[in-house]
This record gives C-alpha cells, sequence and structure tokens, in this order.
C-alpha cells in the first residue's frame, strides 16, 4: 500500500461512514432507529440486502475458490429466485400486516411466547457465530497488508463496527449498504478489466477464457448428484432454496431489511431485485477468481499465499524439495498453456489433446506441491487443517493492481465487511430487545427506555461477535463456514415459520417440539454423517414439520392454534 | 413503545399482477441455468 492507496482507503471509508450518519439523522424512536420508521424506498432496500450478503467474504473467499475449485460455487444460488418468489408471496405480506419488528414476534401471534422465545435464541445464536466471522474477513486483509496480528485486527474492526452500528440505527446501514454497492460494482470492473490489461500480450481475452475452462475453472453448473457434494445443480436448487427461504424468510437481519419499506410492494421489489442480480454478480465474480487463476499461469504464484505461513516453513530442509517441484511444475504448466493456446488457435486437435494432457498434469503437480507444503505447515506448529484460500485474491490485488485501485479494493472490502456487520449487530440487538428484554424481563417501559436498551445489546453483540471472531480461521473458506454455521440453525426456524404460514391446526406445543426435535436432527447429521451442510435445511424444516403435525394429529387437545396464516389473509 | 405502521399493499410496476412478475423469473431462473450449462460445455 502507498500513500496514495492510503488516502483512497480512508477518504472512501470516511465518506461512507458520513454519509450513513448524514441519513440516518432523526433516528430517535425505537421505530425510525430500528425500522427507519418504514420510509426506505425499494432500491436502497435492495442494495442493502445486496450489500449484506456481497461483504468481504464475498470478494475474499469466493474469488480464491473459484481460483482453485472452479466457478460450480455459482450453483448455490440457484434456489435464491425460488425462494424470493415464496417469500414475496408469503413472509412479506404477513409480517407487514402483522404490524411486528421481528419475524420471532409474528410466531407469538401464531403461536405462544415459549415458540417465540426459542425461535429468538435459535437466531441470536446462529447470528451471533456469523457476525464474528463477518469481522474476521477484513482481520485477514489488514493482516496480510500490514503483517498485524489477526486478533489485533479483529478487535479494532470490531470498535470501529460497534461505534458506527450504536450511533447510526438501520437507516445508517442500509443508505452506507448503497454506496458501498455502488463502490462494490466499480471495484469489481475495475479488477477484472485489471487482470485482462496484466495477461501476456500474446494471450486474449478470449485465449485466457479458454484456459481457465480446459483447467476446469468455468465449471458453473455439474449435474452429477452426490449428497457429500456442496456445489451441484440438485444441491443448488433445492438445499440452495432452503438455505435462502430461511435466510430470507426467518433470519432477522434479512427480515429487519424489507421491513423498512415503504410499502408491500416496495418490499417485494427490494427481494426481486436480487432474485434477478445476484447470480449474476456471484457469476462475475467467480469469473474474476477464474481469470487470477489464468494469470497466475503466467506469473509464478507464491508456494502458499499466506505469508506468514510460508515463512515458517521456508527454513526448514523439507522444503527446497517442495518449492523445486512447485517450480518445475509452473514451468511447465505455463509452457503447456501457450502450446495449448496455440494448438487450439490452428485447429490441430491431436496437438491440441496432447498438449491439454500436459498441461492438467502440471496442475496437478503445482497442486501436490501445495498440499505437501500445507502439510509441512501443520508439521511445523502451523493452523490444523491449514487452508490459504481467503489470501489468493489479496495476494493478487497488493501484489499487482495498480497505485490507487489497491486502495479502492481494500476499501471496498472494509466498508462491505463494516456494513455486512453492522447490519447483523442491528438485528442481534433488536431480537434482544423486542423478542427477549420488552416481552420478558421488562415490560411497558418508555420508548427512550428501549431505545437505549437497543445501543446497550448492540454493544453487547459487538463484543460477542468480535470473541467469537477469533475462531474464524478454524472452519475453512470464509464464504462456507459463514454459511455452514447458518446451516446447523436455519432449518428447524424455516420449518417454524412454514407451519406458521401454512399449517393452521398446528399450535404452539407441536411447533415448539417441533423446532427441537428438527435442531436434534441437524446436530446429528453434522456429528454423526457425512452429509454436506447445504441439506441440513432441508433436514431440520421436514423434521420440524414432521414431529409437528405427528403431534397435532395424535394429540389433538395440544393443538389450538392462533394468529394469521396464509389461508386466513 | 407503539408498534411500527401498517403499509399498503400495491400492484407491481410492471406486468399487472404479481403471479405475472413471478412467473417472469422463474422463466428468467430456467434461462439464465441453461446459459451456464451451455458456456460450462463449451469450455469443458
Amino acid at each position: 500500500m502507498r500513500t496514495l492507496d492510503w488516502i483512497v482507503l480512508f477518504t472512501s471509508l470516511i465518506s461512507i461512514i458520513a454519509y450513513g450518519l448524514y441519513r440516518s439523522r432523526g433516528s430517535n424512536t425505537v421505530d425510525r432507529y430500528l425500522l427507519a420508521g418504514k420510509s426506505m424506498p425499494w432500491y436502497a432496500m435492495a442494495l442493502s440486502i445486496m450489500a449484506t450478503q456481497a461483504s468481504a467474504v464475498t470478494f475474499i473467499s469466493t474469488t480464491g475458490q473459484s481460483y482453485v475449485d472452479g466457478m460450480r460455487f455459482v450453483q448455490f444460488y440457484f434456489g435464491l429466485p425460488l425462494a424470493m418468489i415464496a417469500i414475496c408471496a408469503t413472509a412479506v405480506p404477513i409480517f407487514h400486516h402483522a404490524k411486528v419488528y421481528t419475524a420471532y414476534e409474528y410466531l407469538e401471534n401464531r403461536f405462544d411466547a415459549k415458540t417465540r422465545a426459542l425461535a429468538s435464541l435459535i437466531f441470536l445464536a446462529q447470528r451471533g457465530l456469523s457476525a464474528g466471522i463477518t469481522i474476521y474477513a477484513p482481520a485477514i486483509v489488514l493482516s496480510a497488508i500490514m503483517g498485524w496480528p489477526e486478533r489485533t485486527t479483529t478487535m479494532l474492526m470490531g470498535i470501529t463496527v460497534v461505534t458506527y452500528t450504536v450511533a447510526g440505527g438501520i437507516k445508517a446501514v442500509t443508505w452506507s449498504d448503497v454506496q458501498q454497492m455502488c463502490i462494490i460494482f466499480v471495484g469489481l470492473l475495475v479488477a477484472l478489466i485489471t487482470v485482462f490489461v496484466l495477461l501476456p500480450p500474446n494471450v486474449s481475452m478470449r485465449d485466457a477464457v479458454f484456459l481457465a475452462g480446459a483447467a476446469g475453472r468455468l465449471n458453473a453448473v455439474t449435474t452429477h448428484f452426490d449428497w457429500n457434494d456442496q456445489f451441484t445443480i440438485w444441491s443448488g436448487l433445492l438445499g440452495g432454496t432452503f438455505l435462502f427461504l430461511s435466510y430470507f424468510g426467518c433470519d432477522q437481519s434479512q427480515v429487519q431489511r424489507y421491513l423498512t419499506g415503504k410499502s408491500i410492494a416496495e418490499s417485494r421489489l427490494s427481494l426481486l431485485f436480487n432474485a434477478v442480480a445476484k447470480i449474476p454478480m456471484q457469476f462475475f465474480i467467480l469469473f474474476i477468481g477464474a481469470m487470477v487463476f489464468v494469470f497466475y499461469l503466467f506469473v509464478q504464484p507464491p508456494l502458499l499465499f499466506q505469508r506468514a505461513e510460508l515463512a515458517r516453513i521456508e527454513s526448514s530442509a523439507a522444503f527446497q524439495p517442495v518449492a523445486g517441484d512447485y517450480q518445475r511444475a509452473f514451468e511447465n504448466r505455463r509452457a503447456s498453456a501457450l502450446a495449448l493456446t496455440a494448438a487450439h488457435r490452428a485447429g490441430n486437435r491431436a496437438e491440441e489433446a496432447r498438449q491439454q494432457s500436459l498441461y492438467r498434469a502440471a496442475q496437478h503437480e503445482m497442486d501436490m506441491a501445495r498440499s505437501r507444503a500445507a502439510s509441512l505447515v501443520q508439521s511445523y506448529g502451523g493452523p490444523k487443517d491449514f487452508r490459504d484460500t481467503n489470501y489468493i485474491f489479496l495476494t493478487f490485488v497488493t501484489r499487482y493492481l495498480p497505485v490507487g485501485i489497491v486502495g479502492l479494493v481494500i476499501a471496498v472490502i472494509f466498508a462491505a465487511t463494516m456494513s455486512a456487520s453492522s447490519g447483523e449487530i442491528n438485528s442481534l440487538a433488536t431480537v434482544t430487545i423486542v423478542d427477549l428484554y420488552r416481552r420478558h424481563v421488562r415490560r411497558n417501559r418508555s420508548d427512550h427506555h428501549y431505545l437505549a436498551a437497543s445501543r446497550w445489546a448492540t454493544l453487547f453483540w459487538g463484543a460477542y461477535a468480535v470473541a467469537f471472531a477469533g475462531w474464524g480461521n478454524r472452519l475453512g473458506p470464509l464464504i462456507v463456514a459463514v454459511n455452514k454455521v447458518g446451516s446447523l440453525f436455519y432449518g428447524s426456524l424455516l420449518g417454524c415459520f412454514v407451519l406458521a404460514f401454512g399449517f393452521r391446526r398446528v399450535g404452539g406445543t407441536a411447533a415448539f417440539m417441533g423446532m427441537l426435535a428438527g435442531e436434534a436432527a441437524i446436530f446429528a447429521a453434522f456429528a454423526f454423517t457425512g452429509i454436506s451442510w447445504l441439506w441440513y435445511n432441508v433436514i431440520g424444516c421436514v423434521v420440524v414439520l414432521a414431529v409437528a403435525l405427528a403431534i397435532t394429529y395424535l394429540l389433538p387437545g395440544r393443538a389450538s392454534a392462533t394468529g394469521s396464516t396464509l389461508q386466513s389473509q | 413503545m407503539a408498534g411500527p405502521r401498517d403499509v399498503p399493499d400495491d400492484p407491481p410496476p410492471f406486468l399487472g399482477t404479481w403471479r405475472r412478475v413471478y412467473f417472469a423469473v422463474v422463466i428468467y431462473l430456467a434461462t439464465i441455468i441453461t446459459v451456464f450449462y451451455l458456456f460450462t460445455r463449451a469450455y469443458r
């Protein structure tokens, strides 16, 4: 980072925070602080919802995932449009008409207080953990660039985010997100253009795409079925639909955003915008990762992208043979990549097939060398199950992007993370105050009292998130870690809301028991099977429905239903 | 602490009904999956 980068970084951050706070003035009641007085237009909610997902995790981890595994992660989002349609048709009008602050408040109207409390506690547990991972992501950035310890940077980011969230409320969060998404779009475009510019002069854009495909990095759709494979078209369409139904329909961090809409139509439009725009955006980000892979076909990538861990093993006797093999494999890969491109251009099929075989063999040797280096890291006291996926894109940005652009990209990563994290902390505080504190601890106090309590709750959840952030590096690629944590809890929440919206005869006790059973089933699947986490939502939801319906029909005396469902709307 | 206010339920600004908008989104999803599938096959 040079002086210009630092200027760009700090100017961007200060302007984003200042703009958010400026737009949030007047947030002096609980309604305005938590729901922006239901005044937000659809485009602000849409970009805010998108920004929450497109946090630093999106840049850091998704691009790295594409570099090592190709683009098949995009299938994870195939269920998103279907989930958005279902939520627009059900949850959006029901929540708005119920005039609630939180999704779980509705559960008491429909079922009873204990079901609301259980759903609130499940949300607090999972979102609190995810908020920690969100804060951990920019700590990696600071650690990679400045060499600061991740724990120190986690604390620094956490304190900044908490301060900003306490002061701003949801209006600040939303309007900051709008500005950040504009910067993110610009940053993405600049990053992709820069990758193409940095390719050798004899490698065209078309060649780059061909080489990425030949290395299996453009595998956007995989049609085989495997319960243990996280990213196939089937897990995306079915598992992804359930995950996004849970995320956008039952997770307060998202529900709170579309509850700020000034009409039901505005809320629906904000979700449908994401249904249409999210998949192409994710494809674009993954494509950047694939092009970074092509860039490194011609410029030798480091053996390990995490410099601190590379330094740990460089002095060892076993390092030199691994590094030598890696360099030879790289040179072979570069030569075969150029020969493959030439054969492809010439239309020489036989030579193309031969070079493709050499190209893939060299790639395999490089992967093996990296794997041996990772094992060395572990044997020399490094982290178990060491992965450097999260460092790939950052290494590229800091080493090869031009002055000023580096600062812009880092600013995007910082700002997006701060926004995503502040939204999470804001929703955690909302549920704590509205669903637990106001309902069970201090009832019928003044608006000013609950506003102050909301700020204190925000402070508490910020501290909790920072404490959990220390665990982030043990959970694998960040983007997966965020969803893994969510999937442990989302399925049972989704099942409860499906019961609430669609099954009038089901009462509070049946729903409560169903949620407990659903959560037990998810943890059993996690602990005792190798089933991919994407299916946990399906399992949890199905178990909740099965148990609640069984109790309802086998013990009909316990099944008293109240409140509004789809049928009664 | 008062509850939030109720909000109106307006029709969509295009295609007339929400049902048609949802159908358009499903068509869009099918199209984009097909395009990605063809993209994958083309560069496999």
